[in-house]
């Protein structure tokens, strides 16, 4: 069963504050993830499936896959003094990347990578208690060619179709954007109304428009990561979702937000 | 329509598959990072780097490092790391 849909910001800012950031953004944004955290304990779930997009860090040039499922025991990652180590939902991992593969999406999957921190970021605020286990979902974002926005969202689709046939109580979570531009002369320069005009696309259940974007707009508007989320929207159609927050950094556009199914 | 040149993430090319390896190995190999920091020179040779590369990569001059074909994320958190190590940033940890 697919019981809920959420997408969150997951910048390392977010988790170990340098002084460079506003102190009350920051907490502001983790007030959302609560939120989250709380909706997720009520939901009684089995697994959280979350899509994320590697910052080269699990995947590098020896191996570029545009969409990957990590299947095995367990999934860890490191980021400074953080330790995080996460039982994955072998049995949920294993029949999405079968049925995924049966439906024409030619997956790559993993046994042994490390996980990036768009996974545990959002993780480390959001995580229920007791914790459930993870089944990390990836998709290309950092290295183009990527996959297409409406490969994603097909993707999604099918994913979703997936999630609702099976017995487990399962979350979707797309961790990811909104506008921020890593590493180029626009780091401190997001399009905050680019983000703006999507969160209103999305909250009046307009999704599907998404998949129609192309990949030279989402780099120019500093939202290559947004391909995790419109994979979410292909599980979810055409809810309306739920803002909880939206807080422009001088560098990054943190959104947290809720599909209620 | 921008021309595809000047997306902000590009194809990482073939010729500059030595200088990312490099630049990951700073961000994400912890004793790599280490011997970086105690000898750059000596850690650059053992990426088998090229004079130009080698050189951009000591002065920190990302725009050249891109222009080699660098990618920018690359030498984003590689610089991050080191500046981490080298000087004393103070974090809030939540």
């Amino acid at each position: 069963m697919l019981v809920g849909a959420f997408a969150c910001a997951h910048t390392p800012q977010l988790l170990s504050r340098p002084e460079t950031e506003d102190r009350d953004l920051v907490l502001r944004v983790h007030t959302a993830f609560a939120r989250v955290k709380g909706r997720l304990q009520a939901l009684r779930l089995d697994a959280i499936a979350m899509v994320a997009g590697d910052h080269i860090e699990a995947f590098f040039l020896n191996a570029v896959p545009a969409l990957a499922v990590y299947v095995g025991t367990e999934c860890a990652g490191t980021f400074g003094r953080y330790r995080y180590r996460f039982p994955i939902h072998e049995l949920l991992a294993r029949a999405i990347v079968e049925q995924g593969i049966e439906r024409g999406f030619d997956l790559f999957y993993t046994q042994d990578a490390p996980l990036d921190y768009a996974f545990y970021v959002p993780l480390h605020f959001t995580m229920p208690e007791p914790s459930v286990p993870l089944v990390p979902l990836h998709v290309n974002v950092y290295l183009p060619p990527q996959p297409t926005p409406r490969r994603c969202y097909e993707w999604g689709r099918a994913l979703g179709e997936i999630l609702r046939a099976r017995s487990e109580r399962v979350v979707l979570m797309a961790s990811g954007g909104m506008s921020h531009f890593p590493g180029t002369d626009r780091y401190a320069s997001p399009e905050f109304d680019y983000d703006r005009r999507l969160l209103d696309q999305l909250t009046a259940g307009r999704g599907r428009e998404l998949a129609a974007i192309t990949a030279e707009e989402l780099d120019r508007a500093g939202n290559i990561e947004l391909r995790t989320w419109i994979t979410l929207l292909g599980a979810v159609g055409d809810a309306k979702a739920d803002v909880y927050c939206y807080e422009p950094s001088w560098h990054h556009g943190n959104a947290v937000v809720e599909w209620p199914l | 329509m921008a021309a595809l040149s000047a997306l902000h993430y590009r194809f990482p090319p073939g010729s500059a598959y030595r200088l990312n390896r490099c630049l990951f190995a700073i961000k994400s190999d912890d004793a790599f990072r280490a011997r970086f920091l105690a000898d750059a020179r000596a850690a650059i040779d053992e990426m088998e780097l090229d004079d130009t590369d080698s050189a951009a990569l000591l002065r920190g001059d990302r725009d050249a490092l891109v222009a080699r074909g660098a990618h920018p994320y690359l030498v984003f958190m590689a610089d991050l790391r080191l500046r981490m190590e080298r000087e004393a940033m103070t974090f809030e940890d939540f």
